[in-house]
C-alpha cells in the first residue's frame, strides 16, 4: 500500500509525463499519463511543452534517475501490436536512454539498469538540466553559449576531452560554422585561463587571420608585414624521403631509381653533418628521414647532368666531364647551367653521320629519371612552391589556389608537428605537457575517401595516435560526407550545425559517438548559430545557441557579395552587382597577378604615403 | 600607408599616396583596400566630406580599379 501511495504522490507531482509500458534495448515506449493531456505544463512557475522532440526527460528509479531523450512523438511510436483503439487515444512517446544520473548531481554517460514497465517518466525542468550541465566554476570547462530554450544555463565543454579526443565542426555554409569554431577558439586562447594554450588553425581561405590578429603569429605564403603576418616557410630537408619524394620528384616506375636517389640524398646529408656538426645525430645513426638540411638544387644538378649529358665519343673519347657535348651560347661558352638558379645545363643531340667527324652519344646513365628531373626542375622555377623550395623569396599565396597542392602542404606541415612533437613527448615543451590543438577549416578538401594523398595519411596518424603525443584534431567541414569516415569516427565530439543534405546527414549519424537518431533528425531544422553538440566533452547532448564573439573577433565571411543588403552608404563591400562599372575598364592588373600567380598587383603601395602638396584647409 | 581615423558609420580612415595615387581605404570590418590612379583632389574631397559614406559611394565606387589587401 506504502507503495502505490508513494506512486500517486509522484504522479501528482507536475513534472510526470506518462508510464514505461516498452523496452526494447536503450529504446522505450511510454504513454502519457492523463494528467498531461494539455501540452503544456508548469514546473516552479516555468512552462514546459511536452512531448518536444529533442528534449529531455528523466525516469527515477531507485536512488538514480536514468535520462533519454525524446525522439517520436504520436501514434507511431506506440509499441508494435499495440491495441490502436485506446481510452486516451494515441499519446505515446518514445525515449532513447542516454546516462544516469546520481540523485547527488553527477551525471554519467551508460545506463547501470534498465528502467522497466511501470516506471514513470518525467520531464526534465531547468534546475535538473542545472545540475547536469553545470559546473561553470571549474576552469577546465570552456562557455561557448547557453542551452538552446534555457538561457540561464550556460553550454559548457570540457576542454581535456575536447582536445585529446579530437573534435569535428560540421554544418552547411551559412550555418554559423565558423562563428562556432572562432567561439571556441577566442574561449580557448584565453590568456587568463589559458596561458599555454596552443592552437594551430589551418585557414586555408584566410578567413581567420582578421579575428585573432594579435592573439595569434599569422604565418603565411607571400606575407604581408603590415598585417603583422609571418612568411611561412616549410624546408623540404624536414620531410621525411617518402614525403619529399612526393612533393619533388613524384613518383618513380621502378625500386632501383628510388633507392639510387634514397643512396644519393643520404650522402648529400652526410655531407653536410661532416661539415656542420647537429647535435643528436652522427655519421653513424643518420638516416635519410633525419631532418638535415642539404641542398635539393645541387641534388638534381647532379643528377640532371648525369642522365642528360651526351659526349663526343670520336676518337674512342670516354664519357668523362672534359668531352661532355654542351650546347654554346652566341657568346661560345658552354651552356652549363646554374644549380643555384635552378637552370639545367643544356647538351648537344646525339650525332652520328657518316660524313661528319665529330660524333656525339648519350651518356651512360642506367638511371630512369628523365621526366621526374623535369618535373622538380620546373617545380623549382614555379612560385608557388617557394615556401617548399625557396623559402624566403617571393612566393604565391596558399588560399585556396590549387586544392592538389592544398593536399601536400597540409600534410607537410602536419608531418612536421607531428614528428616534433612526437620525439619531444618528454619535453616542456612536447605535445604530452603542452598539448596542441590543430584545427582543419575545409577539412573536406583534403582529407576526402578517395584522397591517397599525405594529408590524409598524417591526419589519420594523428587522428589515431595524436592523443597519447598530445594533439588533437579539429576538423571542420560543411561537406562530412566527403571526409574519410575512419577520421571522422575517431572524432569524440561533434558540433553538429544545420545540415540539410542527407547525405551528410547520413554520414554524420553513422559515425557519431551517441546513437540518438532523433537529435540527427533535428540537424536540418537548427537555426543559424545553434548547434547540437554530442559527445565526450558534453554530459549530455546539448542543443546549444553559440554565443558569437564580438563583431571585431569574427571571421570574414568568404562568401563574395551579389547585392549588398545595407544602404550603399553603410555598405562596408566596395564592389557587388549593384555597383557601375568603372567608366574605362582596364584589366592591367588583372594580367599582372595571374601571369605573376600573386593576388596582390606590384601597384600595391606598401610604403607609409606621403602627400606632397598642401591639403586644403577643413571645412568645417 | 599611414590613413586618418575619420567620422563614418562605414568607414574607419582613409590614407592617400601622393607619388601613386593610391587612395587607402580601412571599413569597420577592418578590410582594407587600396584603390589605384586616384586623383588627390579625390581624396581631399573625401576627407572634407561631412558623409564619408556618401561621398565614398558616390565618387569612389565603382569610378576606381581597386584591391583588397
Amino acid at each position: 500500500m506504502a507503495k502505490s501511495n508513494s506512486k500517486r504522490k509522484m504522479q501528482s507531482k507536475s513534472t510526470y509525463l506518462g508510464t514505461i509500458q516498452d523496452v526494447i534495448g536503450t529504446s522505450v515506449s511510454v504513454s502519457l499519463g492523463n494528467e498531461a493531456l494539455s501540452g503544456l505544463t508548469y514546473v516552479d512557475g516555468e512552462g514546459y511543452r511536452i512531448g518536444q522532440i529533442g528534449s529531455f526527460v528523466k525516469i527515477p528509479i531507485g536512488y538514480i534517475d536514468l535520462f533519454g531523450i525524446v525522439t517520436q512523438v504520436g501514434s507511431s511510436a506506440a509499441p508494435e501490436k499495440h491495441d490502436k483503439n485506446q481510452v486516451n487515444g494515441n499519446r505515446w512517446l518514445t525515449i532513447q536512454l542516454i546516462g544516469e544520473g546520481q540523485r547527488n548531481g553527477n551525471f554519467e554517460r551508460g545506463i547501470s539498469q534498465y528502467p522497466t514497465i511501470g516506471d514513470e517518466v518525467h520531464l526534465v525542468s531547468e534546475s535538473d538540466l542545472k545540475r547536469i550541465y553545470g559546473q561553470p566554476d571549474k576552469p577546465y570547462f570552456v562557455k561557448i553559449g547557453h542551452i538552446a530554450g534555457s538561457e540561464s544555463i550556460s553550454a559548457l565543454v570540457d576542454v581535456n576531452k575536447l582536445i585529446t579526443r579530437h573534435s569535428a565542426v560540421v554544418g552547411t555554409t551559412g550555418s554559423g560554422k565558423s562563428t562556432t569554431v572562432a567561439s571556441l577558439l577566442s574561449a580557448l586562447s584565453n590568456s587568463k585561463n589559458y596561458p599555454s594554450a596552443r592552437i594551430i588553425i589551418l585557414d586555408i581561405h584566410g578567413e581567420y587571420s582578421h579575428a585573432f590578429r594579435g592573439q595569434a603569429n599569422i604565418f603565411k605564403v607571400n606575407a604581408d608585414n603590415r598585417n603583422q603576418e609571418n612568411e611561412l616557410y616549410i624546408p623540404f630537408w624536414a620531410l621525411n624521403f617518402d614525403e619529399l619524394m612526393q612533393v619533388s620528384f613524384g613518383d618513380f616506375s621502378n625500386e632501383k631509381d628510388r633507392s639510387a636517389l634514397l643512396e644519393r640524398m643520404l650522402s648529400y646529408k652526410e655531407k653536410t653533418i661532416s661539415v656542420y656538426p647537429k647535435k643528436g645525430v652522427s655519421k653513424e645513426t643518420l638516416s635519410v628521414d633525419s631532418p638535415i638540411p642539404f641542398s635539393l638544387s645541387q641534388l638534381w644538378f647532379d643528377l640532371w647532368n648525369e642522365v642528360f649529358f651526351t659526349y663526343y665519343s670520336d676518337g674512342g673519347k670516354k664519357p668523362v666531364r672534359e668531352n661532355w657535348a654542351f650546347e654554346k651560347d652566341k657568346d661560345n661558352r658552354d651552356i652549363v647551367g646554374d644549380a643555384a638558379k635552378a637552370i639545367p645545363p643544356r647538351f648537344k643531340p646525339v650525332k652520328n653521320v657518316a660524313s661528319d667527324p665529330e660524333k656525339i652519344q648519350y651518356g651512360t646513365s642506367t638511371l630512369n629519371i628523365r621526366g621526374q628531373l623535369e618535373t622538380l626542375g620546373s617545380k623549382f622555377r614555379i612560385p608557388r612552391y617557394d615556401f617548399l623550395f625557396h623559402p624566403g623569396e617571393y612566393s604565391p599565396d596558399l588560399d585556396g589556389k590549387v586544392v592538389k597542392d592544398l593536399d601536400s602542404f597540409i600534410g607537410v606541415l602536419l608531418r612536421v608537428l607531428y614528428e616534433g612533437l612526437f620525439w619531444s613527448r618528454r619535453l616542456s615543451q612536447g605535445g604530452r605537457h603542452r598539448p596542441l590543438l590543430v584545427v582543419m577549416e575545409e577539412a573536406h578538401n583534403y582529407l576526402n575517401e578517395n584522397f591517397k594523398g599525405i594529408a590524409s595519411n598524417v591526419v589519420q596518424r594523428i587522428v589515431k595516435e595524436g592523443r597519447k603525443y598530445g594533439i588533437g584534431a579539429m576538423i571542420v567541414s560543411q561537406r562530412p560526407s566527403e571526409i574519410n569516415s575512419t577520421i571522422l569516427s575517431q572524432c569524440g565530439t561533434f558540433f553538429a550545425l544545420r545540415l540539410a543534405n542527407v547525405t551528410d546527414r547520413g554520414h554524420i549519424s553513422g559515425v557519431l559517438p551517441d546513437n540518438l537518431d532523433g537529435l540527427t533528425s533535428m540537424l536540418p531544422i537548427l537555426r543559424t548559430g545553434e548547434a547540437i553538440i554530442i559527445g565526450e566533452s558534453v554530459k549530455l547532448p546539448m542543443r546549444t545557441i553559440i554565443e558569437a564573439p564580438p563583431k571585431d573577433k569574427r571571421p570574414d565571411s568568404q562568401d563574395p557579395i551579389v547585392y549588398d543588403e545595407k544602404p550603399t552608404e553603410d555598405s562596408l563591400q566596395p564592389g557587388g552587382w549593384g555597383i557601375p562599372m568603372e567608366p574605362n575598364p582596364n584589366f592591367e592588373e588583372f594580367l599582372e597577378v595571374w601571369r605573376a600567380q600573386n593576388p596582390l598587383p606590384s601597384k600595391v603601395f606598401k610604403g607609409e604615403g606621403k602627400i606632397k602638396t598642401l591639403t586644403k584647409k577643413k571645412e568645417s | 600607408m599611414n590613413r586618418i581615423p575619420v567620422d563614418s558609420s562605414n568607414i574607419s580612415s582613409i590614407g592617400f599616396d601622393e607619388d601613386s595615387n593610391t587612395l587607402e581605404v580601412e571599413f569597420r570590418s577592418g578590410a582594407i583596400y587600396q584603390y589605384f590612379d586616384v586623383p588627390l583632389a579625390v581624396y581631399q574631397d573625401f576627407l572634407d566630406s561631412p558623409s564619408k559614406g556618401q561621398y565614398y559611394a558616390q565618387h569612389i565606387k565603382g569610378y576606381y580599379r581597386f584591391v583588397k589587401v
